[in-house]
């Protein structure tokens, strides 16, 4: 092929500058196993988390040969138990990590994983966030990802969420019964609670934060990760967040193989609440979304309802270290 | 705030592909029995697909994506871009068999290859690259749909996941790949 002399001029500025950059550095240090063959994860009651669980083969695939679990509840249990170093990652609301940060725990936010999980049920008494005022609420325990979310929800709308509202702790299970019997108003559920109520027929869904906007324009869960590991083990890091971004694609993609491998690993009890969930959360879609202002709109609802003194943009600038994202939101397509 | 400013879509299309690391590399058998290694392809831009013939439903979608594409790429393909499809049904998809399912598809083999191998080869390689795959009743695979961008120096470079990409964008990494391996050619041939 005939090549005009400035396009050879070109072609040899773009190699030049490949060199410049280490083309074969780089390349040799992307394909550095991890430093660390060992990662420890958080298990929550939950399953909108499901990524975390489907990506548990391709965490193999990234080197690591020995992946384990502690249990919390959800919410700044889970967060805490990164900071802590019980666990090195989870997948994890926003919300609560952001309290925790406030806190100075040394925790990061990583990426975001999907969009809303939670539904809000109620009686024929709440149509309403605004209706929640007075109102009997249950979630699984204070400061938990159900009071947290809740509570900005409130806030947003010009509640006080700490005395407009009367929270009452139950496990999930007895929260179901409860709302069955009329004996509380409204309940926050996640996956595969939501699934459950909407299969009985129990209440009826006020808010969904997968449909209803402001909260469908935000990630709801992201990765985070304990910071200092995240510091002495970069590799590790953006082997764990590849896994588990192609996990949501897969849970968006093989909605059907994804909750099977819920369920067969143990995870979930129920295969259509697990294949609903599959398809109910906007898995697949994080591509689309900024972190960032994920972050700053929960800081934001966090200060509006009193539970945070730190300026949105004081969070934003200690939550996250999104460079293995933005590095994997073009090494990943779709 | 606005959805505009609430949603950032992904503006990265004229920035170089990033280094995922070494291609996985694999030595399997083409539709027409010989040996072929990734090896062999060095030089050349490679997509890798897993799929196979007795699909019904989304294989075939897959493959004339890249049917699509292969004529898209005009003279590249063959010359500076060439199509790996690897079956994950290696004890039905011979040689033969995947032979017939490229003519059907209109696959151009001057810049595609059909590959199989043993069980054991097929499972070790969906392994590498990341693809899960199960037999399940009635002779279908069940099998994560990956296709993988290589570099002319053998670096996975992209992945696409399931079927709906966009082929205009795959075209474009394809073609930057292209370039780069130009561009890299000719300060060799100065040097």
């Amino acid at each position: 092929m005939l090549q005009t002399r400035r396009e050879f001029v070109t072609m040899l500025t773009m190699a030049g500058a490949s060199d410049a950059l280490g083309l074969e550095a780089r390349s040799a240090a992307a394909d550095a196993p991890p430093e660390i063959k060992k990662i420890r994860l958080v298990r929550i009651p939950g399953i909108c988390i499901a990524p975390q669980y489907v990506a548990e083969d391709l965490l193999r695939t990234e080197g690591f040969t020995d992946v384990s679990y502690i249990q919390t509840p959800a919410g700044i249990e889970a967060s805490r138990a990164v900071a802590l170093g019980d666990a090195d990652f989870t997948i994890i609301f926003s919300a609560p990590v952001i309290l925790n940060i406030e806190a100075g725990a040394p925790v990061v936010l990583l990426g975001g994983v999907h969009v809303g999980c939670f539904e809000l049920f109620a009686t024929e008494r709440v149509h309403s966030i605004r209706d929640l005022k007075g109102k009997r609420v249950a979630v699984q325990s204070l400061q938990s990802s159900q009071h947290i979310f809740l509570s900005s929800m409130a806030a947003y709308v010009g509640l006080d969420p700490g005395k407009d509202i009367n929270w009452a702790t139950y496990p999930s299970a007895e929260s179901i019964r409860l709302l069955a019997e009329g004996k509380i108003d409204a309940f926050l559920a996640f996956p595969p609670e939501a699934q459950e109520l909407r299969a009985r027929k129990i209440g009826h869904v006020v808010v969904n934060s997968g449909a209803d906007r402001p909260w469908s324009q935000y990630l709801c869960c992201m990765l985070a990760g304990n910071r200092e590991f995240v510091r002495k083990n970069p590799i590790a890091t953006k082997r764990v967040l590849r896994a588990i971004l192609k996990a949501s694609d897969l849970c968006a993609l093989e909605p059907e193989r994804s909750a099977r491998t819920v369920i067969e690993k143990g995870y979930a009890t129920n295969y259509e609440y697990a294949l609903q969930t599959m398809r109910d959360v906007t898995y697949g879609k994080w591509r689309q979304y900024n972190p960032e202002d994920t972050v700053r709109f929960y800081a934001l609802r966090l200060h509006e309802a009193g539970m945070i003194k730190s300026s949105p943009q004081k969070i934003v600038g200690q939550a996250s270290d999104l460079r293995f994202f933005k590095e994997l939101r073009q090494e990943l397509k779709n | 705030m606005s959805l505009g400013t609430a949603i950032t879509v992904c503006a990265e299309a004229d920035e170089a592909l990033p280094l995922m690391g070494r291609a996985p590399a694999f030595a399997l058998t083409t539709q027409d029995g010989t040996r072929l290694t990734l090896d062999d392809l060095r030089g050349k831009v490679v997509a890798v697909t897993f799929i196979y013939t007795s699909c019904a439903d989304t294989c075939p979608i897959l493959t004339t994506k890249m049917a699509v594409l292969q004529a898209r790429l005009g003279g590249d393909f063959g010359q500076r871009v060439f199509f790996a499809s690897i079956t994950v049904d290696p004890e039905r998809d011979t040689p033969a068999a995947l032979k017939s399912y490229a003519v059907r598809h209109g696959a151009d083999l001057r810049g595609w290859v059909f590959l199989t191998g043993t069980p054991a080869e097929i499972r070790q390689i969906a392994k590498r690259y990341g693809v899960y795959h199960q037999k399940l009743a009635r002779g279908n695979v069940d099998h994560t749909f990956l296709t993988s961008l290589v570099d002319s120096s053998g670096i996975l470079r992209v992945q696409y996941l399931g079927v709906r990409f966009d082929p205009d964008e795959m075209l474009r990494d394809l073609q930057s790949l292209v370039r780069e391996g130009q561009a890299a050619d000719a300060v060799r041939s100065q040097r």
